[in-house]
């Protein structure tokens, strides 16, 4: 079916409605004489124009829309605002996470920081081989050695001045393990450590078994030194929690910012209104 | 006078087509397409869509203005800025250069093949 002048020119009247605002009201009557023009010019054929203009039109829809969200979304006081919004949020999940991690590896030293303190002060008293020959280190309650790996029951350990094993209620992979020289060495000027220690096994390869561990000094004409530990397995699956959860409330909160100020952006754009033309030269 | 920053050359096609156009006097937008579309205007073969797309775009960075002037009020005229015209002359040395260069190296003027297009 051939088409006739004016119905071409109906049809892009109404395509011209899908242009910004703005831009429609600058140009649309520039447009639809132009169009005008080109099927009133015999020269024109209509078999290569038409091609032209629907190519012409779906092309600068595009364009021009996305240029019209470029100026309503990129607006200064906008990305600002986003910009505030997503660094509140961001300090928000932090504090998410942050604070009950902290209540929760702290709570995990309870036990430990009696117990570490009870023996050490008790060795103390009694002398460190002698509080240990009287039996000052308890068997531990299930009976045996504790499994560092499987176990979450606190246990004690105690070592010597060179940081060598003296007695112990646990065990990992059948040995005794020690902590690096360095909690020793820390010990011994401040008294007290709290450590997170990933033991290791003989052969110096990882163990993956992370005990929450305090470590005591115990004074007197045998020093020595009492630690305290346990597997912190479970509370590090809380913490994974803890950490998934805060991770998906940020990410919540800056989709919801995002999409409230694209909202924003897009309820207070620039109305169409007279073109901002130039001042004309004289 | 309008004042802006120079635009950075190589012009689009499209902006290079109407500046061209442009130069020759005050047109309409329907002028400005056909010019554009010969192959002494660029050879660009545009709609309404993007030649007043590219004016819009101009107008901003000051290379083109209304002139005021209509024999219709439907047509809206067109004109260069000073600007437009530094911002044309300077394309075109850009490309009065390459040309230039492209000659030296026998690029040009070659015979074309038989039946080839000029």
């Amino acid at each position: 079916m051939k088409a006739t002048a004016s119905s071409i020119e109906h049809f892009y009247a109404v395509a011209l409605r899908l242009y910004p605002a703005r831009f429609r009201a600058a140009y649309a009557r520039a447009m639809q004489q132009a169009l005008r023009d080109a099927l009133a010019d015999p020269a024109v054929s209509r078999f290569t124009f038409l091609p032209l203009l629907f190519r012409d039109l779906v092309v600068s829809l595009v364009k021009e829309n996305f240029a019209m969200m470029r100026e309503s979304l990129a607006r200064p006081i906008l990305v600002f605002n986003a910009l505030v919004l997503a660094a509140i949020a961001t300090g928000i999940a932090l504090a998410l996470y942050v604070i009950p991690l902290n209540v929760l590896r702290s709570g995990l030293n309870d036990p430990q920081i009696q117990m570490a303190g009870d023996l050490a002060a008790k060795l103390e008293h009694l002398g460190l081989e002698d509080g240990l020959r009287q039996g000052a280190l308890p068997a531990s309650g299930n009976g045996g050695n504790i499994d560092m790996a499987q176990s979450l029951a606190p246990f004690v350990i105690v070592y010597d001045d060179q940081g060598r094993p003296l007695a112990s209620q646990a065990v990992l992979n059948g040995a005794v393990p020690v902590p690096p020289a360095g909690v020793f060495d820390y010990v011994r000027q401040h008294g007290e450590e709290r450590v997170s220690w990933q033991p290791v096994r003989g052969s110096q390869t990882e163990s993956g078994v992370r005990i929450a561990a305090v470590v005591e000094r115990v004074s007197g004409a045998h020093p020595g030194f009492v630690l305290a530990g346990r597997n912190m397995r479970e509370v590090e699956a809380r913490i994974a929690n803890v950490q998934t959860l805060a991770g998906l409330t940020w990410l919540g909160m800056l989709a919801v910012i995002a999409i409230g100020c694209l909202a924003f952006g897009w309820y207070t754009r620039p109305k169409a209104g007279p073109p901002t033309h130039a001042t004309p030269t004289a | 006078m309008t004042t802006g920053t120079h635009p950075a050359t190589p012009l689009s096609p499209a902006v290079f087509a109407i500046l061209l156009s442009l130069g020759e006097g005050d047109k309409h937008g329907y002028a400005i397409m056909k010019d554009a579309q010969s192959p002494q205007g660029g050879a660009v073969r545009m709609g309404p869509g993007t030649l007043y797309g590219s004016i819009d775009r101009m107008m901003r960075d000051g290379l083109v203005e209304e002139s005021g002037i209509s024999d219709d009020e439907r047509r809206r005229y067109y004109r260069l800025t000073m600007l437009g015209r530094r911002t044309l002359a300077t394309e075109l040395e850009r490309l009065d250069a390459a040309v230039s260069s492209a000659k030296s190296l026998g690029l040009l003027h070659r015979p074309l093949p038989k039946g080839g297009r000029s």
